[in-house]
């Protein structure tokens, strides 16, 4: 429908009655700061002086109660709802693309509860996922969950598509990090998934949101895991010669225990972002592990993994790297050391087993390099399973070598992505590992997808007839 | 925007980046989006570029506490607070100032604080004209706790005496700048305000002051805009530390559970983060708060609590949930913007403290 000032203000009343006046904005400076994400083509629109496409409204609820008494609101008039969180997405999921409401979720924030005895801790998911790992620090426990994004990020943003952080090989995802839910179905109803994420009662509610980037409702209370501090934590870096032996000691040292961080660089990466931050000046793949928990049980772990990494001539570099590599986790995404404007970029993050793996590595690379001459390609791996890994591979195309009109800039970086992503698919990949869907990706899902598509647009269909949650996201 | 080139630069690099959300007070208390550092330099990364108004970010540039938190926390060394400070100047010089500065800048003008106040409390006169006598030592109340704090800066003063100081207190203190630089950055007038304070503490060999804020703007701003101070300036919690270390203030230590609240003019602007502990453990035991010293959280400030009240508020009570997740039992401030917006919201079961009322309880 067409939003003229009119209806715009009876729907704005409408809105200020169900959340109070004071969270609704129609502010220039609330729809500008609303309309950029971490998304590679917002920002290179605003680089370029160009406005994003903004929202009419901003609404911010404060719990599930408000958040039903927009979405009747919006399904009443058929308006689009975008979700955001902290905005730090990659995929664009956040951007309200169709304008409409921006349902921002910061004021979801309250933490109601650090339960020791469940090891979970109870919040809106518009706390930033920092404030609840500070809440369980005061308590002796920790979240476990460590993205780059820990301190701007959400925990719902983290549930919206499926977030990792560095320590997910011994801790899990985000989505093995959620006990329960409560979540705000497009009508309006409020919905609780089941109170134990391990279950014969039917298929998992908890996984059909995670993940569904605002497409199927609003997530607004989770449940999520804390852990005790581990008693040691130890690193362990090493070099590589090939990649085929780094992947088999992987896969070797996992099917005997999990370490926390197991992160494969290669050569590319290793001489590039590891020299800069961590100082390792050698050639080859670096790899650093950390191995955490009851210091026996680390112990023994540390033999483990030294015998195995041994078998396949790892040089051992001993702690120092990885202690460095821990302390500048983070680092790595500040200005000034990650990719950025004028800069075209991305990061392709795909998943497949270990027999896979290695192959799609070298066929994206050779895909990119060979048609698109004009970009660079590294990676490294992370994320490990007893099964397969997950390769964080970028491209990057500097600056003088994108092209100067927008609309051009655009089609490359589309193009790039294509051509990445469909060369993962057709070798055995996914669409994404951990960054998500959201605009920048939702074409490329039927491709993986198929007819299996119809079961994700079918629960679309059922749950949000009008099709007002987050238009054009996650290719629903 | 006639701002300099390091400003531009940052506006470019933190456009995009949210590193820093998480300590933002501000933004933690009002969750929204805009009161993080990277939408204040995205917003102004478009008034750059010519696609949005300087007026449209005028409020949102006021929003900012300059507590310095995001610039602490900036591992590649960018300073948002920075290009805030320069762009307050911006929207003076342009006239293009909120509403609410201009009245408190008027209240400058024409009362010399921005709070419009004229009357200071009695029990605060009489114990400052008790010190009108020219000794080495000026003892600097500051407007903020002048019309603010009344008590507190009483107590302060008794605190000297009881150290057998020599020391004196203007009947009329001249004002250090701090207001007009929170409120219009590093203009003339402010530079004009400081010069005139610094002609007067430099007929005194120390000057000692009371609030973190002046002391802030003593010992960095002076030095930066080239005010010439040739008086030593100590932050009042440094100076209380060194009495006790030198022992004239002998302090006996209790079984008092204390918890600092850091000032973050102190921690961050200018790295004093051990006196307050010194006094703290000499008259009892110390706990902290899972953020404290450099990382300390702002608790509230009373110049920002003229316009955003409501904003002050839950800076405090979010400083508040703080203290009790760590059980804390005394807090202690250094600040008297803190002390007075915390004492507003204080909960149940938590006493609150300022650094001389401790002392003054363990001699």
């Amino acid at each position: 429908m067409q939003l003229n000032s009119f209806m715009m203000d009876i729907i704005a009343s409408e809105l200020e009655d169900a959340v109070g006046r004071e969270n609704c904005s129609t502010r220039e400076i609330d729809k500008l700061t609303h309309s950029v994400d971490y998304f590679w083509l917002s920002r290179m629109w605003a680089d370029r002086g160009e406005r994003m496409p903004e929202a009419d409204i901003i609404v911010a609820p404060k719990d599930a109660k408000e958040t039903s008494a927009v979405l009747k609101i919006a399904n009443y008039y058929k308006i689009p709802v975008t979700t955001w969180g902290g905005g730090g997405g990659t995929q664009g999921g956040a951007i309200p693309v169709v304008g409409g409401i921006l349902l921002d979720t910061k004021r979801m924030n309250k933490i109601y509860d650090v339960n020791t005895r469940g090891m979970y801790i109870e919040c809106g998911t518009g706390a930033i996922y920092k404030h609840i790992e500070w809440a369980a620090n005061e308590k002796g426990y920790a979240t476990m969950h460590y993205p780059s994004s820990l301190t701007c990020s959400t925990v719902g943003g983290f549930l919206a598509h499926r977030g990792i952080g560095v320590s997910s090989t011994k801790y899990g995802k985000i989505d093995d990090m959620t006990l329960q839910m409560e979540v705000v179905l497009p009508n309006g109803d409020i919905i609780e998934t089941s109170p134990a994420p391990k279950h014969a009662a039917g298929p998992d509610l908890n996984q059909i949101f995670i993940g569904s980037e605002g497409t199927l409702g609003v997530m607004t209370k989770a449940q999520m895991r804390i852990y005790e501090q581990p008693e040691e934590r130890r690193f362990r870096g090493f070099l590589f010669h090939n990649m085929t032996d780094a992947f088999n000691a992987g896969r070797e040292l996992l099917q005997k225990f999990k370490p926390s961080v197991m992160r494969l660089y290669d050569e590319a990466e290793t001489s590039t972002l590891i020299k800069k931050i961590v100082g390792v000046e050698k050639k080859g793949a670096f790899m650093n592990v950390a191995y955490e928990g009851p210091a026996a049980l680390v112990e023994v772990e540390h033999k483990i993994l030294m015998d195995i990494f041994n078998k396949y001539g790892a040089e051992d570099l001993g702690s120092e790297y990885g202690e460095k590599w821990w302390d500048e986790k983070i680092t790595f995404f500040y200005p000034g050391n990650m990719m950025d404007l004028p800069q075209c970029f991305g990061t392709m993050d795909t998943i497949a087993p270990y027999d896979k793996i290695e192959k799609i590595y070298w066929e994206m690379k050779k895909a990119i390099e060979t048609n698109f001459p004009q970009a660079r390609f590294i990676a490294h791996f992370s994320h490990w399973y007893e099964w397969g890994c997950m390769i964080y591979d970028r491209f990057i195309v500097d600056g003088d070598k994108v092209p100067k009109d927008p609309h051009e800039a655009l089609r490359l970086h589309q193009a790039i992505w294509n051509c990445g992503v469909r060369t993962a698919l057709a070798n055995g990949g996914v669409v994404n590992d951990h960054h998500g869907v959201g605009i920048k990706l939702g074409r490329l899902m039927k491709e993986q997808y198929g007819p299996a598509m119809q079961v994700f647009e079918g629960i679309k269909k059922q749950l949000d007839p009008n099709g007002i949650m987050n238009p054009f996201k996650l290719g629903l | 925007m006639l701002i300099s080139q390091k400003s531009k630069e940052i506006i470019d690099s933190c456009r995009f980046c949210w590193m820093c959300r998480h300590i933002c007070p501000i933004g933690n208390a009002t969750g929204q989006e805009r009161n993080n550092a990277r939408a204040r330099m995205l917003a102004l990364s478009l008034v750059e570029r010519e696609a949005e108004p300087l007026s449209g970010v005028a409020d949102n540039i006021y929003e900012c506490a300059m507590c310095e938190a995001c610039t602490k926390e900036c591992v590649t060394g960018w300073d948002p607070v920075k290009v805030v400070g320069e762009v307050k100047l911006e929207l003076a010089l342009n006239g293009e100032t909120p509403e609410y500065v201009n009245t408190m800048l008027d209240n400058i003008e024409k009362s010399g604080n921005v709070y419009g106040k004229t009357a200071i409390c009695d029990a605060l006169k009489a114990a400052a004209e008790k010190h009108s006598a020219k000794t080495d030592t000026l003892f600097v109340i500051g407007k903020t706790a002048m019309y603010n704090s009344c008590t507190n800066a009483k107590r302060a003063i008794e605190l000297l005496e009881a150290a057998g100081v020599e020391f004196t207190v203007l009947a009329d203190e001249p004002d250090t700048g701090y207001e007009m630089s929170f409120l219009v950055g590093a203009a003339q007038e402010t530079k004009d305000v400081m010069s005139k304070a610094a002609e007067v503490f430099s007929q005194y060999k120390t000057v000692v002051a009371y609030d973190p804020a002046d002391a802030k703007v003593m010992l960095r701003e002076y030095k930066e805009w080239d005010v010439g101070m040739t008086a030593q300036a100590k932050t009042f919690t440094a100076y209380v530390a060194e009495l006790i270390k030198d022992g004239k203030l002998n302090v006996k230590k209790g079984a008092k559970k204390y918890t600092a609240q850091d000032s973050h003019w102190l921690a961050r602007s200018l790295e004093e983060t051990e006196p307050i502990r010194e006094i703290l453990s000499a008259c009892g035991e110390v706990s902290e708060m899972l953020l404290n010293r450099r990382d300390t959280m702002l608790a509230g400030n009373l110049i920002m609590n003229e316009y955003m009240p409501d904003v002050m508020k839950r800076v405090a009570e979010d400083r508040w949930i703080n203290a009790k997740n760590m059980d804390t039992e005394i807090l202690v401030t250094e600040s008297p913007d803190e002390y007075e917006l915390l004492s507003a919201t204080k909960p149940e079961g938590i006493e609150l403290m300022t650094v001389e009322e401790v002392v003054l309880q363990c001699l």
